[in-house]
């Protein structure tokens, strides 16, 4: 869902993303992805998006993919769990190492 | 590289319809895309994880795809909840019925004994047998690896160690040769069991409890081992406790305690008068384990001829040269001991059964699911027309079938369940209680939801496929209703009636026959009020009573008795009245006066006492009835000295034919009898040949006395002063002695209705089972013709418009009904015939029954009539509503 953070993906964009914010480590194989996006989607946390890139980059068969407003804000609650897990985590070891 | 783009374009086109849809291309694209990239990055290792990736993910999608069929087809039920309820109710019946039956039919013949090791190596005689050829038995160990004999159902009065005052527990157990538990391979779970090392002659008396004795009478006391137990007055140590689960070698009969058989007779009366060595005191039985690869037809050949030549030995001139086996061997190893030859029929007999019921509960809702297809041809030809695939129509269609059967399946488990807890609240009329396992097997549980799953696709796959099948344009142009061409078509749903009401009356006819053959064939009729007569029993040689005192303390007692005002008449017998508790025997008579030729009938034994044909009015045809010097003869039946008999009108009738019985001498066992009175005929109990073959009354004497059969003494006493009468017989008896314990007290009319109980539960079940068939075909009839009047609708209000009457449109409707119910009557008719033929062929026992049925008027011709009038009333309803249709607005609806 990141990865659709700013504009809308395809599917080999999210996996080419994926892959580089990871450094190669995670790697979302098709089959899943496309599995990922259908549960996505049937949970209306994204939706198929109309815009399309400038044609020459475009890809007639493609289907490109956004966040929907809840999406979004389930994106923001999620990072913001995240972030507060690592806060604590930080002051667990601050507090151990002290 | 190539091959695994191959493969993965391969396994793309395996997702399911919708999904590919939507995402089919774009995940081809990717993988396309990806496919060198991965090559290049990862290697092989990074092809295989693609491919995986995409082969795991076809069966999840297509899960998450069922559910949502699932759901659909929940939803799809509860909008018609009329035809979900039928159609669960009535594959549910049937599925219970066919679990409930599987169940038992498993547990009983094919369920090893448990915690015996290797059961299938176990066989049993049929016959019981004297301990003396049991020991010779053990010479063949070229076909035996091991023999031990046992005697089953014998009753202890056992009195507890620190607990002294308190009166004896009546308790069963088994007297068991020393070879018993090694020849079952049974280890102890505390202390030792039996072994002939240990256990000899003339040693201190032992005992090896249960673990249900353990647990129940001794509170699983940790020091119950060394502990010593009052066995009928005498002491006897505790040695060891058994398996838990273990019941003996026939656990049809509950065994609480094992007791060698080299005790003393004080302690078992059962080993009096040197049973052990007695070549002809046929008291025990025998539980044998083959030798390796011996099989069981040739050890019981071997065994056979042992016999005879035993048996020669004993009677150098053999009366009757006999070709009958004198030994036949069952498998030993299982719940019940079945006779092999009894086996195919029994599991006959229930497979026939049991494939009816399923096959007409299948029918039905094949029918209801052909009919709902029909029905919702326009749905599907809309679905189709817009892009549904045929099959994803037909994946739903069946997931409505499945849950359906699903449904069923739970339902019919609960049935079974309910019907197994029935089952073993069942109290049959023994002198030793039964206890069969009827808990749930969980073979049964897979077999009821394979079946209802293979049922479920069956049924729902042949209407799905008609019903996808339907030409998409014509039924969306005109609306189902327009195909009049095709109803008088000798089409599937015909056919599926015909099947239907043919099965139905099949299994009415069968059980029909059985319950009315079986009812007459046990139609006790005692010529009082049951009521009136108290049936006690008591057993003093277990009190402690020497035997030779016993004789004195019965003459006491019939005296004290009648001395109580209100008691009518008292008599003893070795067994209650109607039971066939005594046995069968095997007598013998002349035919003429230079004992030349015989004649053999085998009858019910039944022992009795000076009075008891008085005791229950039933009058003397001829002769005289026992009277008390033959209670107290001495005479063992040897040639010089007979000893009395009765023979019931049947019995004499076998015997003698027409001829004068008073008199005749006849010979059982090598003992001989005179024919001293003859009575009516006393209907017994169980629904077998017995109650055809007749009954011999032997004399009560002072053996019976001193060494009672398991069941105790019966005492009759007939009274009409209801409880106030019992009272004083307690009363009395207890201020002769009152250590003298009674048991099994009740009144004949409760006895008679415990007798009644098993015969009432087979009546039950069977007659459930026709009435659910009828049931069956009348829904199936009238949804049928229901869905034929909807059809027809329009017709029927053209007819209308040009002026036909109601009564001819009703006429026209039931027509069609009555020509698919007369078809499938003559059809069930003759299946019924060829059944009943063939299990006659089978067996006697239905033989017995079906010969007093077959040309019973009241089933020949009221079952046939009855279905057909029940047919046509559920054809009848729905056509009712063909004559309400309204013409115009049929007509409009074009």
């Amino acid at each position: 869902m990141l990865s659709l953070a700013g504009d809308g993906q395809h599917g080999y964009g999210i996996m080419q993303e994926v892959l580089e914010r990871t450094g190669g480590k995670v790697r979302l194989w098709p089959a899943t992805l496309y599995g990922s996006l259908k549960r996505l989607i049937e949970a209306e946390l994204i939706e198929e998006s109309d815009e399309r890139p400038a044609p020459e980059l475009d890809d007639a068969r493609r289907r490109y993919y956004r966040l929907t407003g809840i999406g979004r804000r389930v994106l923001d609650a999620e990072c913001d769990r995240l972030q507060e897990l690592v806060r604590a985590i930080r002051i667990k070891q601050a507090l151990v190492t002290e | 590289m190539n091959f695994a783009l191959r493969i993965y374009r391969r396994l793309a086109e395996a997702f399911p319809h919708e999904f590919k849809l939507v995402y089919g291309t774009d995940m081809l694209q990717l993988g396309e895309d990806v496919v060198e990239e991965i090559a290049k990055q990862n290697g092989i290792a990074g092809l295989i994880r693609l491919i995986a990736d995409i082969a795991f993910r076809v069966p999840v999608e297509y899960l998450s795809e069922m559910r949502r069929d699932l759901r659909y087809a929940v939803r799809a039920l509860m909008k018609s909840p009329g035809f979900a309820l039928v159609g669960i109710l009535s594959l549910g019946i049937g599925m219970g019925v066919t679990t409930s039956v599987f169940s038992t039919l498993w547990a009983q013949m094919f369920r090893g004994l448990p915690a015996v090791t290797n059961a299938e190596e176990l066989v049993i005689p049929q016959e019981p047998l004297s301990y003396y050829y049991i020991q010779q038995f053990r010479t063949q160990k070229s076909l035996l690896a091991g023999v031990a004999a046992f005697q089953n159902g014998v009753p202890f009065n056992v009195g507890f160690q620190g607990n002294e005052n308190a009166k004896p527990q009546r308790v069963f157990g088994q007297l068991v040769s020393a070879e018993y538990f090694s020849v079952l391979g049974v280890k102890p779970q505390r202390g030792r069991v039996l072994n002939p090392e240990a256990d000899k002659p003339g040693n201190a008396p032992v005992v090896v409890i249960t673990d249900r004795f353990w647990r129940n009478r001794l509170n699983s006391s940790p020091d119950a081992l060394g502990q010593t137990l009052r066995l009928n007055g005498q002491t006897a140590t505790i040695v060891g406790i058994t398996p838990r689960d273990f019941r003996g070698a026939s656990p049809q009969a509950p065994t609480e305690l094992f007791v060698p058989v080299t005790v003393s007779a004080a302690v078992a009366p059962e080993l009096a008068d040197d049973v052990l060595d007695k070549r002809d005191a046929k008291v025990f039985q025998a539980i044998m384990r083959l030798a390796p690869g011996v099989r069981i037809e040739s050890a019981e050949a071997g065994l056979d001829a042992l016999t005879r030549q035993l048996d020669e030995q004993d009677t150098p001139n053999p009366v009757r040269a006999d070709k009958s086996r004198r030994v036949t061997l069952a498998a030993g190893g299982t719940m019940v001991q079945i006779p092999r030859a009894l086996k195919p029929m029994v599991v006959g007999f229930n497979v026939v059964l049991i494939g009816l019921i399923l096959t007409i509960a299948c029918m039905n809702l094949a029918n209801m699911l052909l009919a709902r297809g029909a029905a919702r041809r326009k749905e599907l030809a809309i679905r189709l027309a817009i892009g549904a695939s045929r099959f994803r129509l037909i994946r739903q269609m069946m997931s409505e079938g499945i849950l359906l059967a699903m449904l069923s399946g739970v339902a019919g488990l609960a049935l079974a369940y309910w019907l197994s807890i029935l089952r073993s609240q069942l109290r049959l009329p023994q002198a030793v209680p039964m206890e069969l396992d009827y808990s749930l097997d969980w073979r049964a549980l897979v077999f009821t939801f394979a079946l209802a799953i293979v049922c479920g696709i069956g049924f729902s796959l042949a209407p799905a496929l008609q019903a996808t099948k339907a030409d998409v344009a014509p039924t969306l142009k005109e609306g189902a209703a327009i195909q009049l061409s095709g109803y008088r078509r000798f089409g599937m749903r015909n056919l599926l009636v015909v099947g239907q009401v043919a099965g139905s009356l099949m299994l009415l006819l069968i059980t029909g026959f059985l319950v009315i053959g079986f009812s007459e064939t046990n139609n006790f009729q005692t010529k009082f009020d049951a009521k009136t007569m108290y049936l006690l029993s008591i057993d003093p040689a277990r009190d402690g009573y020497p035997p030779e005192k016993t004789q004195a303390l019965f003459e006491k007692l019939s005296g004290r008795l009648k001395t109580i005002g209100s008691v009518r008449s008292v008599a003893f017998a070795a067994q209650a009245p109607f039971s066939v508790a005594g046995g069968m025997v095997q007598l013998s008579a002349a035919t003429d006066s230079r004992d030349t030729s015989r004649v053999e009938k085998s009858v019910v034994k039944q022992t009795v006492g000076a009075g008891y044909f008085d005791a229950l009015s039933e009058p003397i045809l001829a002769g005289r009835q026992f009277e008390k010097r033959d209670e107290q003869s001495t005479s063992d039946g040897s040639k010089t000295l007979a000893l009395p008999v009765v023979l019931d009108a049947t019995a004499a009738h076998g015997l003698f034919g027409n001829g004068q019985a008073i008199g005749q001498r006849i010979t059982e066992d090598k003992r001989s009898y005179q024919v001293v009175g003859v009575v009516g005929d006393l209907k017994n109990g169980i629904p077998d040949e017995t109650t055809l073959s007749g009954s011999a009354y032997f004399p009560l004497t002072g053996r019976d006395f001193a060494s009672p059969p398991p069941g105790g003494i019966t005492i009759l006493v007939r009274s009409d002063a209801g409880m106030d009468a019992l009272r004083a017989v307690r009363g009395e008896i207890a201020s002769m002695d009152p250590n003298l314990s009674l048991f099994d007290v009740r009144t004949l009319a409760e006895h008679l209705e415990l007798s009644r109980s098993f015969l009432r539960l087979a009546l039950d079940t069977y007659g459930g089972i026709g009435v659910f068939g009828l049931l069956l075909a009348a829904l199936g009839l009238g949804g049928v013709t229901a869905y034929a009047v909807a059809r027809r609708r329009k017709e029927i209000g053209i007819r209308m418009a040009l002026g036909a009457r109601k009564v001819q449109v009703l006429r026209l409707v039931l027509r069609e009904g009555a020509a698919l119910v007369a078809v499938g009557t003559v059809l069930g008719f003759l299946g019924a015939v060829a059944i009943v033929k063939a299990l006659s062929a089978l067996t006697s026992i239905f033989a017995d029954a079906f010969k007093v049925t077959t040309n019973d008027p009241r089933l020949i011709i009221g079952a046939p009539l009855l279905l057909a009038a029940i047919a046509m009333l559920a054809c009848y309803i729905p056509a009712r509503r063909s004559a309400k249709i309204d013409p115009l607005q049929a007509l409009r609806d074009e």
